[in-house]
């Protein structure tokens, strides 16, 4: 089969004093909010091939995670101090800083119209509006929240837990709340795009899914270890599932993925820590533990498009908003910007 | 990753109050050079300023479809996960449990995948053990047995609340439980640090430390002594050496009781013991003793007599109050050993050779046999139960066949990986010159070949299996099955 042809093209990097945690970038794709391990968090601002990185707060022993809001010009960070911390896009300067729970926020989830933002710290999940100014506290769960996703209409939260997915139909100040059980610790969860679907990877190695308007479920087990990763497509045909150096793609076109063969893609060799499907488009782009940035087109070949060997441990991976960059994040704390080419 | 690059990780139980943030305290303000974070309990009580303490809502995960014993602390892995995002590691990892919790799930969340695996490498479970209160405790719930069961290291702390009998005693408990566990007596927690952190209990290069004693078979005594007695009656007595010295509370004593007039002690009922704990095990039915001839006042006159005192104390026994009297043969006396002041009669007929066995250690009752001391004496391995905990070893000298010691240990973690808390051994596989070493907790197992047996030397298999209801003849034969 005839390869499309694209590749990933190096466009700046950046060395941050800091261990790269996590990072998210600003609607326009002109700015990244980065936490550090270490507890540094940054605001990088892009020109070209060029970066500029200006530390704007720091999170006592470690920052956790970030994100900008949707269409909007403010970010968020937690960190192990257990605070959360609302900055300025353009200036970095802090406007707000929260403490919902003594335990660390380890989650942070804006709503796809970036009105609300979710943030999960130990067994409490808190809605707070966009400036973090009122909130509302989610005490539905009883286990520890592992992470939290919103479906793309901005109306139903879920969380993953040790038991299964809770769901939140948040409506005024009505709050539904619909258990989908499944008896393991459940680490992710991911809406499908036309919220069809719900899936979950779990600690005992496998990925589970609900198909929302009939409550049906369906398991897919055999993975080495435990579910790192469940991320679709943008158009919700593909679900591409990590487990340990697998990297597993279910098809849900047609009558859905139960009784087909996945796609599996072949080509790290050590553990995938990231994996990110390419923004209103097919491409998929994957970093592991082998030093490997790899670029996939998983409806069209198991291998990859593009691999480039970095002299780093990379940490984590993201696209921005209009699917023409990555960025990547090590270890040492660099920080490189890859833009995707296609050749034909 | 390199096995040297992975942190260590210690993880601390304790019952509440048996000194565990003392014990942290001392560790993060000692000048050892090493970055360490710690762990606590979301209700621990230790806030160091320059180190970095990290509360945890402990979390159980069932990780294998509801397996009850293949369980994981969830909120672990998310807190270790967060904290091997540095550029530079922290040195060492400090894990404190809550005073109730079952350190199995912690310990297997270390043996849980690979991921974890290269990263961590667990060091040893430290249990710290209130010496004063440890006994009630173990009388009345599961979890300090089986903390003390999980431990590598014991600290029975607080030593200097209770007496050097109280703690030979609760040291041999203890020993009952887990017999492999290093025991250190503390005061305040006062333990040189390199006695509790970088132990490397669980790693397989280092040696299996083990009690030579608890190889042993389990006897139904736990002491024995070889006197040389004149012929005639000698005097056998228990409790405080001077009854003047000892406070009855201020009961009134009616002395209506059997035995002879000079038996000057207190019989009320409410008084058996000048401390305020039980003792933990029941001296109801009175202390076995067995009286032997043997044919010399030497160790191996008293090696020779064990045979015949283990068939004596198969027998039916013959009740002994205060001020009665035993005589010499195969015969098993229940002496009320636990009266302050108590006196029995050892009547012999002919002077020569006498062996006594005792159930339980005569320190713990300060018995001692009047104006005579043993030429020759020996302890033997504890056999009390607490909550049917206990640890049994094996030592045999014969290579094993690799397949069956496969073979057996699957099935053994499959059907007893619930009941078995920890396992480690030493094992010769035929056709093998190096060793076999293994380690498990409940149904977790890791195993690999490691250095060569030295050459010249003769080789032999060390097992040892600390668990709830282990029965030594079962493990016994499952290990002769392995014979090659």
């Amino acid at each position: 089969m005839k390869q499309p042809a694209a590749i990933l093209e190096p466009r700046g990097s950046i060395a941050l004093d800091d261990y790269v945690a996590d990072l998210g970038w600003s609607h326009d794709g002109t700015r990244l909010a980065v936490a550090g391990g270490e507890g540094k968090v940054f605001l990088l601002h892009r020109d070209g091939e060029s970066l500029r990185a200006r530390q704007v707060a720091e999170h006592g022993l470690g920052a956790i995670a970030v994100a900008w809001q949707p269409g909007g010009n403010v970010f968020v960070s937690s960190g192990q101090d257990s605070c959360v911390n609302l900055y300025d896009g353009d200036s970095g300067e802090r406007r707000v800083q929260r403490r919902p729970s003594k335990q660390w926020t380890t989650a942070l989830a804006w709503s796809p119209n970036g009105d609300r933002l979710a943030t999960a710290a130990g067994r409490e999940i808190v809605v707070w509006s966009a400036a973090l100014e009122s909130e509302r506290t989610l005490s539905s769960l009883d286990a520890v929240v592992a992470a939290i996703a919103w479906d793309k209409p901005g109306r139903d939260l879920a969380a993953a837990i040790n038991g299964g997915l809770v769901l939140h139909r948040l409506d005024g100040d009505v709050v539904e709340v619909r258990r989908l059980k499944w008896a393991a610790p459940c680490t992710t969860v991911a809406f499908s795009p036309n919220g069809k679907v719900v899936a979950t990877g779990t600690q005992d190695g496998s990925v589970h899914f609900w198909y929302l308007a009939t409550g049906r479920d369906s398991q897919m087990r055999g993975y080495p270890s435990r579910v790192a990763h469940t991320e679709w497509d943008g158009d919700g045909k593909y679900l591409a599932t990590v487990a340990h150096d697998q990297i597993v793609v279910w098809d849900f076109r047609g009558k859905g993925p139960e009784g087909s063969r996945p796609v599996q893609l072949l080509g790290h060799t050590e553990r995938v820590v990231g994996v990110a499907f390419q923004p209103r488009g097919g491409y998929l782009a994957t970093i592991g533990l082998d030093w490997r940035i790899s670029l996939w087109l998983p409806g069209k070949a198991p291998r990859a498009l593009d691999a480039h060997l970095t002299d780093a441990e990379p940490t984590v991976l993201r696209w921005s908003p209009d699917g023409r960059f990555i960025a990547v994040g090590e270890r040492s704390g660099r920080l490189t910007i890859f833009e995707l080419v296609r050749l034909v | 990753m390199a096995t040297t690059d992975r942190v260590p990780v210690t993880v601390l139980t304790g019952f509440l109050g048996s000194g565990k943030t003392t014990l942290l305290n001392r560790i993060l303000s000692e000048q050892h050079g090493k970055r360490i974070a710690v762990i606590e309990n979301e209700f621990g009580e230790v806030g160091v300023d320059h180190q970095l303490v990290i509360g945890a809502e402990e979390e159980i995960f069932e990780t294998n479809n509801g397996c009850i014993c293949c369980t994981v602390r969830g909120d672990l892995l998310r807190i270790l996960g967060q904290l091997l995002k540095r550029r530079d590691k922290f040195d060492y990892i400090i894990v404190e449990t809550t005073g109730m919790a079952d350190p199995g799930p912690v310990a297997q969340t270390f043996f849980l995948d690979d991921e974890f695996k290269t990263q961590f490498v667990l060091d040893a479970i430290v249990t710290l053990v209130d010496a004063r209160h440890i006994e009630g405790h173990l009388e009345q719930m599961n979890e300090p047995a089986e903390q003390v069961a999980f431990a590598d290291v014991v600290l029975l702390n607080k030593t200097d609340l209770v007496s050097e009998a109280d703690l030979e005693r609760i040291e041999r408990r203890i020993r009952a439980m887990n017999g492999t566990a290093r025991i250190f007596r503390t005061r305040n927690a006062d333990v040189p640090i390199a006695q509790v952190l970088d132990v490397g209990a669980f790693d397989l290069q280092r040696a299996l430390a083990v009690d030579g004693s608890f190889l042993e078979p389990q006897y139904p005594f736990e002491w024995a002594g070889v006197y040389a007695l004149s012929a005639g009656e000698h005097m056998l007595r228990s409790g405080a050496e001077s009854h003047a010295a000892h406070d009855h509370h201020g009961h009134d004593h009616d002395h209506h009781h059997e035995h002879g007039p000079d038996c000057a002690h207190d019989h009320h009922a409410e008084h058996a013991h000048d401390h305020d704990h039980d003792h933990g095990h029941d001296h109801g039915d009175g202390l076995g003793v067995v009286l032997l001839p043997v044919a010399a006042a030497t160790a191996d006159g008293l090696a020779a007599s064990i045979e015949t005192a283990v068939r004596a104390f198969a027998e039916d026994s013959t009740a002994v109050a205060c001020g009665g009297a035993l005589s010499p043969g195969p015969q098993l006396f229940r002496i009320d050993a636990a009266h302050e002041g108590g006196q029995f009669h050892l009547q012999v007929p002919q002077a020569g050779a006498y062996a006594l066995f005792f159930e339980h250690a005569p320190s713990e009752f300060n018995l001692r046999l009047e104006g005579a001391k043993p030429a020759a004496e020996r302890r033997f391995a504890s056999h009390h139960h607490d909550g049917e905990i206990s640890s049994i070893g094996i030592s045999d000298p014969r290579p094993l066949d690799p397949q069956k010691f496969n073979d057996w240990m699957s099935y053994l973690l499959k059907s007893r990986g619930e009941d078995i808390f920890r396992m480690k051994g030493v094992v010769s596989l035929q056709g093998e010159d190096r060793r076999y070493v293994f380690h498990g907790v409940h149904m977790m197992y890791d195993g690999q070949l490691e250095r060569p047996w030295p050459a010249g030397k003769s080789r032999s298999n060390t097992l040892v299996f600390i668990g709830r209801k282990l029965d030594r003849q079962e493990l016994e034969a499952g290990f002769h099955s392995c014979l090659a």
